[in-house]
This record gives C-alpha cells, sequence and structure tokens, in this order.
C-alpha cells in the first residue's frame, strides 16, 4: 500500500485523515502535557503514561501509517485519534474530578447485599 | 397425495418391503442406545469461560485501581459479569472513565434501570449495563439512592441516557440532575405516582371508564368490590435451587486506600 490514497475507513461518519501521523502526536503530547498535572502516585496517571507512551513510541519509530496500525493493534488511524481525543477530554476531566483520592463515600451496611438483608433502623 | 397414499398401501401389502422398514426401525433405535450412553458432565446452556472470567476479574481490579475514590465494591455475579458497586457521587467520572479510557472503550450504553428494596437505607439501586464492541466486553455499574436525592444524569456522557432516565423517573421516581428533558414517558398524562415501586398497589389509585352520561372518559379513584385480602401464593420451598448453588456472586478483591 504504498503511496496508494485510503479513500474511505469503512466506517460511517468517520473520514479519512488527512495528516494523521501529525495529528496523532499532537493529540498524544497533549495528553502527556495533561497527565504530568497528575500526581505522580495516582494509578490512572501510571497506567496511562505507560500505554500513551507505548503507542507514541509506535508512532515516532516509523512514518508508515499501516504499519502503525498494525503494531498498536487498536484499529484504523482514524480511529485512534477519536481514542486519542476521547482519553484527553477525559484526562482533563479527571483533574477536577481528583480520582486518585480515597473512597468519597462507603457503602450503608447491607446496601449490596443480595437477597437483601432486613437492616436493623 | 393420493399416489403417496398408494405406495403406502403397497407397502403394507407386501411383506418384503414392510420387514425392510421394520429392520431399518431397528437399527436406528440400536444407534440412538449408543448415543444415550455418552454422559453429559455439564448440563448447562451457559458454557463457562475461565478465560473471560480472568479477564473481566483484572479489568474489574484495574477500574478499582484507577478510580479508588468512587468504586466500592467489585464483584462477578452469575459466573461471568462483571459489577462495578460505586457510590452515587461518582456516576459521571465512573461513566466517563469506562466510556472514554483507551483501555475500556464502552461506547455504548445497553440499559439504564433500577430497582426497588425498601427495606434498605438507601432504596433505590440504579444500574447501568455498557458495552464494549472494541474488546466485546460487557460490564454494568450499580449505584444507589433514595426518593429524595438527586443523581447525576449521564446524559452529557451518552445521548441514549435521555429517555432510558426519563423511563427510571416515571418507574421508581429517581430524580435525575441536569437531565435536558426529565418527564414521565410511559405512564398516561395527569398519572400520579411511580408503578414499579414497592408500595405502590398493584390496582393503582383511580381507575378510568367512559361515562355514557357526561360523553367523555372519567376518572374516579379506585373502589374495589372486595375489601384488601392477602393471597399467600409462596411455595414453601425454593423453586429454583440449583440457580442460586450455581451462580454465586463472587466478590472480586480491591486494594483500600
Amino acid at each position: 500500500m504504498s503511496g496508494a490514497i485510503k479513500k474511505t475507513t469503512g466506517l460511517t461518519g468517520l473520514v479519512v485523515s488527512k495528516a494523521p501521523h501529525h495529528s496523532l502526536g499532537i493529540l498524544y503530547d497533549k495528553i502527556m502535557r495533561t497527565l504530568q498535572k497528575m500526581p505522580e502516585s495516582a494509578a490512572y496517571r501510571k497506567h496511562t503514561e505507560q500505554l500513551i507512551c507505548e503507542r507514541a513510541q509506535v508512532l515516532s519509530s516509523t512514518t508508515d501509517i499501516n504499519q502503525v496500525e498494525q503494531t498498536i493493534g487498536c484499529g484504523q488511524v482514524e480511529e485512534l485519534i477519536v481514542q486519542a481525543e476521547n482519553e484527553l477530554i477525559l484526562a482533563r476531566k479527571m483533574l477536577n474530578w481528583k480520582p486518585w483520592e480515597p473512597l468519597c463515600q462507603a457503602a450503608p451496611a447491607g446496601q449490596w447485599d443480595w437477597p437483601p438483608t432486613v437492616s436493623e433502623k | 397425495m393420493a399416489s403417496l397414499l398408494r405406495q403406502v398401501a403397497k407397502a403394507i401389502r407386501n411383506p418384503q418391503i414392510y420387514n425392510q422398514v421394520g429392520a431399518n426401525i431397528g437399527r436406528g433405535f440400536s444407534t440412538g442406545t449408543v448415543r444415550l450412553e455418552k454422559v453429559e458432565t455439564r448440563p448447562t446452556v451457559r458454557k463457562y469461560n475461565p478465560l473471560l472470567k480472568t479477564q473481566l476479574t483484572e479489568f474489574g481490579q484495574y477500574v478499582a485501581e484507577c478510580l479508588p475514590k468512587y468504586i466500592q465494591k467489585v464483584q462477578i455475579a452469575a459466573g461471568d459479569e462483571l459489577e462495578l458497586l460505586i457510590a452515587p457521587e461518582g456516576v459521571l467520572p465512573v461513566m466517563q472513565f469506562l466510556k472514554d479510557h483507551h483501555n475500556a472503550q464502552f461506547a455504548s450504553l445497553a440499559d439504564v434501570t433500577a430497582l426497588d428494596v425498601p427495606s434498605r437505607q438507601y432504596r433505590f439501586e440504579v444500574v447501568y449495563n455498557l458495552l464494549s464492541l472494541r474488546y466485546q466486553a460487557r460490564v454494568r455499574v450499580k449505584t444507589y439512592t433514595d426518593e429524595l436525592t438527586p443523581i447525576e444524569s449521564i446524559f452529557d456522557v451518552y445521548r441514549a441516557a435521555n429517555w432510558y432516565e426519563r423511563e427510571v423517573w416515571d418507574m421508581y421516581g429517581v430524580f435525575f440532575a441536569n437531565h435536558p428533558d426529565l418527564r414521565r414517558i410511559l405512564t398516561d398524562y395527569g398519572f400520579q405516582g411511580h408503578p414499579l415501586r414497592k408500595d405502590f398497589p398493584l390496582s393503582g389509585y383511580v381507575e378510568v371508564r367512559y361515562d355514557d352520561e357526561q360523553k367523555r372518559v372519567v376518572v374516579e379513584p379506585l373502589e374495589l368490590a372486595q375489601e384488601f385480602r392477602k393471597f399467600d401464593l409462596s411455595a414453601p420451598w425454593e423453586q429454583f435451587p440449583n440457580f442460586r448453588k450455581s451462580h454465586k456472586t463472587e466478590e472480586v478483591p480491591i486494594d483500600k486506600k
């Protein structure tokens, strides 16, 4: 597929990206910058950083988009862009939510019992 | 039709053919007995998939590690169904995480529903079923609320939640905050009450009939011909004990901070 122009992704509403390598790289950079505002110990930051690092390495190792798609193995490059956009939105929202903090509210006794137990209230 | 009958009549008249048919039947039965001797070890319709179960268990632990603020409990129900039990504050973050995170991608909201357990402090359980088309996985998220506490609407995350949440509001009276259009969806105009609550009577509160004199449909308070009587129809034994034994809900251990 050297130099052949991709006409369609075959997925409704998903148009072919004009500069996929460039835009994907920018998105991964943005995600990494957002993640660095989180505390070091946050599990979400650790796991996502690792994942984005792997993908960014694959991306920087080659300019051949087909090879990038095959190595990452998570769909076409347009789908990868959508995934990265979603992750960026999520990471920015996570900065406000701070989900790495300890449990905000423990469940009342018997809340998750099934069959339900009779509470002593 | 007539030719078929003629052939049958010929067969009955001709003893040789009759015997052949009988011999065939005999052979058929003999193979049948051989097949019956095979003993079935797991006579269940649902196939047990240990790989799927391990994957779901690991994914449950992963989510609990990433969002320790909201996840109260993780469990595997019915053998291979992952359930995340979360605090009501965490509905929006957990849903957004499950939808947008690279390793989850639960982009499809299959259903939102609720159940009513009046003996609990928070009587309503709200249940969200999600589907990940990317990883072919399903997950169920459960949270809780009572009659007065509003729960955050997930309309901003999943557009599909619009009508599901209206349905839950209509049937149970769970209030969803920040929902764009929280109206009744299944019951009639001017309906009072929430029909799937346990304290809602089976017959309802009002009855509707066409009045011939007024030439219109009138709504009247319900009058029963008989006083309330309790029919105790439940059997003294459990109906499906095998089901309960085979599918116990297992808790997945998670690190509590």
